[in-house]
């Protein structure tokens, strides 16, 4: 008995990391998971691990495409009936440096990924959450949602542009017993970070291991943050029980956050 | 399998309401608990309900006071051999007034009982903590621990200011094996909301009970009262492994009150 028995889930970015991880916890209280991802030999390797037979489910898709957006969550719709809970998971930036130098592509392109595909997701959901009168928004957005770090403007940006967008939304969709929170994760040594640190790093002067290091010192744990942490928050917000918070930025950073 | 299995929990002001709630969710996670309460008979009354037999207690006394907080720790350790989780929750007001009008009593008692409880207990079960490496500590802070309501200046300040030691101490035990977290509801009608109500309401100038709750309310994106059960869930969550990387935080249980 799961607190998600009965539940549909879609995760966008769900075939690595963060989101791999919550369609896995999601699975295991009880849920029918759709992942998304651009990749279909990686979603074959990913639900190969989630193990979860006709539960889980891969739709193929480029966030940063309305259309791709729009086809994931119809398509978790045709393949389980409904959704009711939605994760808008995927995100990330290239091209990082600092205001001085930085490119209109690069802060497009994090606009893209992080923004515009939240909307996209999250505004296609709710035509089937509104009526249905119940739904579970969780946006992934990040430490970075909430501070500044230089050279990294462009993600900075478009998280806290997510974290806007959640705590409006939630305002909309309030008594209609939807609700819409984000997560705030500390630094995680993900794939998408992997690849890009680098970037990240050379913008602020530093070194991939100096990045993460500096992320560490700024915790109080002094210790970067770990998928499963995210994955354990996400599933409260997705339960029923989670009906009372909405609106809500929940840090999970090892106490990086001031607020 | 519980996620709080071998656990041993105390909890201030846990016979009632939010407190309570925390309580039965622990133990239905396998932990063993101690509740707090002025009331003995209540507090009799409690562990009869929650029908958990050895693996809950209570001890007497009022969590404004050092060594009621303090004893209800050593308590702890004393009858279960260690203390995981500290639960610091019971708070409140009792004859609040706008500041204009507020009584040095009324004020020093808020101060005791929000702040002063906090800071005491939290300073005990973390010098038990530290040496062993391990612990959680969950206050129960409220949202107006960001805000600021007419007519309830001590209630804001010492739920500020709990909000700030948590963070504080977060920092002081981060890389130790010890979280330290709030949990910040919103309204929530429980038995103390219910007692000392409509003299709030009177301080806060919004007439009646059922305006001061309906006012709340509309602040919120829910448009209604929070539950203790949600609160519990989360405080379930910050008690457990899986939240091992969660400290410093400040969560909101409050329906979409909060603007951060």
């Amino acid at each position: 008995m799961g607190t998600l028995d009965g539940r549909v889930a879609c995760v966008t970015g769900g075939t690595r990391g963060i989101g791999l991880a919550i369609a896995k916890a999601f699975l295991d209280e009880g849920a029918r998971v759709v992942i998304n991802g651009r990749d279909p030999a990686k979603a074959a390797q990913s639900l190969a691990e989630l193990n979860a037979g006709d539960r889980a489910h891969f739709i193929a898709g480029d966030v940063k495409k309305r259309e791709d957006c729009e086809a994931v969550v119809d398509g978790t719709v045709e393949r389980f009936g409904r959704i009711d809970i939605l994760v808008a998971n995927a995100g990330g930036a290239a091209g990082f440096a600092p205001v001085a130098e930085l490119t209109d592509e690069a802060m497009d392109d994090a606009i893209k990924w992080n923004l515009w595909h939240t909307l996209w997701v999250m505004r296609r959901a709710f035509k089937y959450m509104i009526p249905q009168g119940y739904g579970r928004v969780i946006n992934v957005s990040s430490v970075e949602g909430k501070a500044g770090k230089p050279g990294m403007s462009t993600y900075v940006a478009a998280k806290h542009a997510v974290n806007g967008l959640t705590k409006s939304a939630a305002k909309e969709v309030g008594p209609l017993g939807i609700t819409v929170n984000a997560v705030c994760p500390g630094v995680i040594e993900t794939d998408i970070v992997k690849e890009g640190g680098a970037g990240a790093a050379a913008a602020m002067g530093l070194t991939y291991d100096q990045l993460l290091a500096t992320f560490a010192a700024d915790s109080a744990i002094k210790r970067i943050n770990e998928v499963e942490d995210v994955a354990n928050v996400a599933v409260l917000l997705a339960s029923e029980i989670g009906g009372g918070i909405t609106g809500s930025l929940i840090s999970i950073d090892g106490g990086t956050s001031p607020y | 399998m519980g996620k709080l299995e071998g656990k041993v929990a105390c909890i201030t002001g846990g016979t009632r309401s939010i407190g309570r709630a925390m309580a039965e969710a622990f133990i239905a996670e396998g932990a063993t608990v101690v509740v707090n309460g002025r009331d003995p008979v209540k507090g009799e009354r409690c562990l009869a309900e929650m029908n958990a037999g050895a693996r809950a207690a209570f001890f007497p006394g009022d969590a404004a006071k050092q060594s009621v907080v303090e004893g209800l720790i050593d308590f702890t350790i004393e009858k279960f051999g260690h203390l995981d989780i500290c639960c610091l929750n019971s708070g409140g007001v009792q004859a609040t007034a706008p500041v204009s009008m507020m009584s040095d009593e009324e004020w020093n008692l808020e101060i005791d009982w929000n702040l002063n409880h906090v800071f005491w207990g939290m300073r005990r079960a973390l010098q038990h903590m530290i040496p062993r490496q391990a612990g959680r500590v969950i206050v129960t802070s409220s949202v107006e621990g960001k805000l600021g309501k007419p007519g309830l200046p001590g209630y804001v300040a010492t739920k500020h200011a709990v909000n700030g030691l948590v963070k504080s101490a977060a920092h002081e035990v981060g890389t130790l094996g010890i979280t330290v977290n709030a949990i910040l509801p919103g309204i929530i009608e429980t038995d103390i909301v219910r007692e000392t109500g409509p003299a709030s309401a009177q301080a806060m100038g919004v007439g009646s009970y059922e305006a001061l709750i309906e006012m709340f309310c509309s602040e919120s994106s829910i448009k209604r009262p929070n539950r203790v059960e949600e609160v519990a869930a989360v405080a379930v969550l910050l008690a457990s492994d899986a939240a091992r990387n969660m400290t410093g935080c400040l969560f909101p249980v409050d329906g979409g009150t909060l603007p951060y």
